[in-house]
């Protein structure tokens, strides 16, 4: 058959047409390659832990869908639970547990005047095939001159990452904590995952 | 004209099988154009409110492919004059077609399991098996071919499909799960996420059956029924994270309902927001693609012509082009362009030419099958809601060649993948409009709304009793006698043909029934189901089609034999090697909704989505064609 002459007909009007608006990258949730890979890899070698861990920071956060862009993998444990992911991840290691105390980068924004973050845990750190795994075991948050907070504890949600089954620090408890900091910014983006994971009505 | 600039990659329909080939071939660094006739469909500000307008989802179906810009007619045989479908009801048409990213799947029930291996070979095992003229003898008219692969040639892009999509299931009872285990789909890899919570109809069909010795002599082997719907919070190798089920009830209902949540695998929520975020995909939406245009020497394709919606004609060019459009748009568009070979069927010797709209076969459930049912006391608290496909327990034993089909009569082959127990909520059940609640009559002047539609309500929620009933059949055989066409009355809004359907029930599928529904008599039985009932059987020709289903497949197949497919195992167009398509054969094509309902219900082809693993046959295809053009050892 030989194919057909290309027609210029005007489209007719009666045809309804849906507007459409197309996401833009970074309104879409994705995770990186690199860091999708080494949780994976994680989340295999520490399936058989026995105690509490689970990930926490940007990467539990975006492993439920929140839209944020993690550098890095985060996991939080206890004390005898880091000292149980220093052992599976062994030949990741490139700093041993050890007491260390921080002031992260942002300041907590609940006074009028910001007040600075230390954080102090039983801490190690891991290259997972190039990418950084920090761990933490019982993390504990002061927030400018008061007391310390008590051991960050939580129950563990779980998600699945192609297949691996691996626990996350619940959504609730982030919420929680940025509100406690202030940190209004990050509720909101909970929020906005929550929404979207939710039924609407009724 | 609009002239567009070059890309690599020009996916034509950006549903399932293009959300697959346009993320793969974009990740791999490739510049890609989706080109879609609908719009971008964002589940959040789209459906959280609107999904609940029954009537304007239920019967005017706004989601969907609109009739007026294109429709298709159907008949039954050649001597026929097809008629146009003009609205969207039972029992013309009640799935619509797709519109949009994610095409038709933005409202599917989720069923997605694997084909088995004998789906694969088909042709050659029953030949095998039973005579080489058996399948001439049970089909008039056979033109039954097997793939170009087997399963386990399959099975590893079966197991990325089904990573990328979020594919929930625990196995699919094969009794190895091994290699060696040649009718049952073995899995190298277990689905990603496990199954959904399973209903008290499920678990008591799951206990009955492992009780029960199938009629290949061995155990049942049931396990959950697959579903597309994720279970839990997912993300996908593509890093793209998915949101879970949250089982409110309107999933399924007639497999008109979108999701609310984007739990619903489809392109659109699995695969192109990975495509967006890598830079390297264009998206294009309300765009109707009209023509493939054609080198000077006719063995190319250079650019596709699509209108947008304000009737502008846009000329796409590319290196290589994915058709990714629903079946029989796919060979539409084939046919409107010149490309392949136009099947051309001949009723005088009843064999047929050509290939582009050859082997036109169903999935479905003729509605005036031999059926079934009984009712089973499952009792209390059984989740009135749930979703489409999950919830329920499937057997593959009574499915393909997995019993003997010697000495049957009538005879037939294949069988029927069978299930009970999905949630009885899948849908707004009470707004049934075509399949529930008839139209006032003569005889029932007030129809089945007022006291008699209320008194089919009582028990619905919370209830002790269900229903349950299976209107079986086995495959429906590709023949020369069923095809597609061009229709040389009925246009388009543009003025081209629109597609023709020649199309009948095939004997198989009628001859399966008789048997299959006598096991699955047994079954409800076992299952203590009281006023298990037959209806009579239906014979072959006695019923006859009246839809355009969702369902139907074929119409552009792979094969080894590219005389009667039309393109080898890369899904190449055969004689264009770099326009490649969403391919299908032997009848067994394309992705296809499960049939596993509240009820015992079956699916004639097991296994839905033999597309999936497909296109990522079709995107390794494309990338070594690609890489072989960047090396200069094609032109």
């Amino acid at each position: 058959m030989p194919a057909l002459v290309i027609s210029n007909k005007s489209r007719p009007l009666n045809i309804p047409v849906f507007q459409s608006r197309i996401p833009k990258p970074e309104e879409l949730v994705v995770l990186d390659k690199p860091l999708l890979e080494a949780t994976i890899e994680v989340g295999n070698l520490l399936k058989d832990c026995q105690l509490k861990w689970a990930f926490a920071g940007d990467i539990g956060e975006i492993l439920n869908g929140v839209n944020v862009q993690p550098d890095h993998l985060t996991i939080l444990s206890n004390v005898v639970g880091c000292e149980e992911i220093s052992k599976k991840l062994e030949g990741f290691q490139v700093e041993a547990s050890r007491q260390v105390e921080t002031q992260i980068k942002r300041n907590a924004e609940i006074e009028p005047k910001p007040l600075p973050i230390t954080i102090k845990s039983y801490a190690s750190q891991f290259n997972i095939n190039g990418q950084r795994l920090n761990v933490h075991g019982d993390l504990r948050i002061k927030v400018g001159d008061w007391d310390w907070g008590d051991p960050l504890d939580y129950e563990p949600e779980y998600v699945y990452v192609v297949g691996v089954k691996v626990p996350v620090v619940p959504l609730e408890l982030k919420t929680r904590l940025y509100m406690g900091l202030g940190w209004m910014d990050r509720v909101r983006k909970i929020h906005e995952a929550m929404a979207r994971r939710h039924h609407k009505i009724g | 004209m609009i002239q567009e600039s070059p890309v690599d990659v020009v996916c034509l329909g950006v549903g399932f099988m293009s959300g697959v080939v346009a993320t793969e071939l974009a990740l791999a660094g490739n510049s890609v154009v989706g080109i879609t006739k609908g719009p971008y469909w964002d589940y959040v500000n789209d459906y959280s409110t609107t999904k609940y307008d029954e009537w304007g989802v239920g019967l005017g179906r706004k989601y969907d492919s609109p009739l007026p810009l294109q429709s298709t007619t159907i008949r039954n045989d050649s001597s026929q004059f097809a008629l146009p479908v003009r609205r969207y009801t039972m029992p013309i048409q009640y799935h619509a077609l797709g519109h949009g990213v994610g095409g038709a799947a933005q409202h599917y029930g989720g069923g997605m399991g694997r084909f088995g291996p004998w789906a694969y070979e088909m042709a050659s095992r029953t030949s095998s098996a039973y005579g080489s003229g058996f399948l001439a003898g049970i089909n008039p008219q056979d033109d039954t071919h097997d793939w170009p692969l087997t399963y386990a040639e399959y099975e590893p892009y079966y197991v990325e499909w089904e990573k990328a999509h979020g594919i929930c299931g625990n196995y699919n009872g094969s009794p190895t799960n091994s290699p060696s285990d040649i009718n049952y789909p073995w899995m190298s890899r277990n689905y990603p996420l496990p199954p959904h919570p399973m209903t008290p109809l499920g678990q008591l069909f799951q206990s009955t059956v492992q009780g029960m010795t199938a009629p290949n002599g061995q155990k049942y082997n049931p396990f959950p029924t697959v579903s597309a719907l994720s279970s839990q919070p997912y993300t996908n190798q593509y890093g793209v994270t998915v949101n879970p089920c949250v089982y409110e009830g309107y999933c399924a209902g007639l497999c008109d309902y979108a999701c609310e949540t984007g739990a619903k695998a489809n392109a659109a929520y699995r695969t192109i927001p990975a495509a967006i975020n890598s830079g390297n995909f264009t998206l294009v939406t309300n765009a109707y693609i009209f023509r493939l245009e054609l080198s000077p020497s006719g063995n190319q394709v250079v650019a596709a012509h699509y209108y947008d919606a304000q009737g502008n004609d846009h000329r796409q060019p590319g290196k290589v082009f994915f058709n990714g459009m629903w079946g029989y748009n796919m060979i539409r568009l084939m046919l409107l362009s010149g490309l392949g070979t136009p099947y051309v069927y001949n009723s005088g010797t009843g064999t047929g030419s050509g290939t582009v709209g050859r082997g036109l076969t169903n999935g479905y459930t003729p509605y005036r099958g031999t059926n079934v049912s009984g009712t089973v006391n499952i009792g209390g608290n059984s989740y009135p809601a749930g979703n489409g496909s999950g919830g329920g327990v499937s057997v593959f034993d009574l499915m393909d060649d997995n019993f003997s089909h010697s000495n049957i009569s009538p005879p037939f082959i294949g069988g029927g993948l069978f299930g009970a127990g999905g949630y009885l909520g899948g849908g707004p059940g009470n707004i049934t409009f075509a399949g529930g609640v008839a139209a006032p009559n003569t005889a029932n002047p007030n129809g089945a709304m007022g006291s008699a539609f209320k008194a089919t309500q009582q028990n619905k929620y919370l209830p002790t009793k269900q229903s349950v009933g299976a209107t079986p059949f086995a495959p429906d055989l590709p023949t020369f006698m069923n095809y597609i066409d061009l229709d040389p009355h009925y246009t388009d809004a543009y003025g081209d043909p629109v597609s023709r359907l020649t199309y009948d029930w095939t004997p198989n599928t009628y001859n399966g029934a008789t048997y299959l529904v006598n096991q699955i008599k047994t079954i409800l039985t076992q299952m203590g189901a009281t006023n298990v009932t037959v209806s009579n059987a239906v014979a072959p020709y006695s019923a006859h089609n009246d839809w355009w289903g969702h369902h139907l497949r074929g119409g552009l197949r792979v094969g080894t034999d590219l005389n009667a497919g039309t393109a080898a195992a890369w899904a190449a167009l055969s004689g264009y090697n770099q326009l490649y398509y969403n391919s299908n054969t032997s009848g067994f094509n394309y992705f296809a909704a499960g049939e596993i309902t509240n009820t015992t219900g079956n699916n004639a082809t097991a296994g839905t989505h033999a597309a999936g693993p497909q296109s990522y046959r079709a995107a390794e295809g494309i990338k070594k064609y690609l890489a072989n053009l960047a090396t200069g050892s094609i032109t």
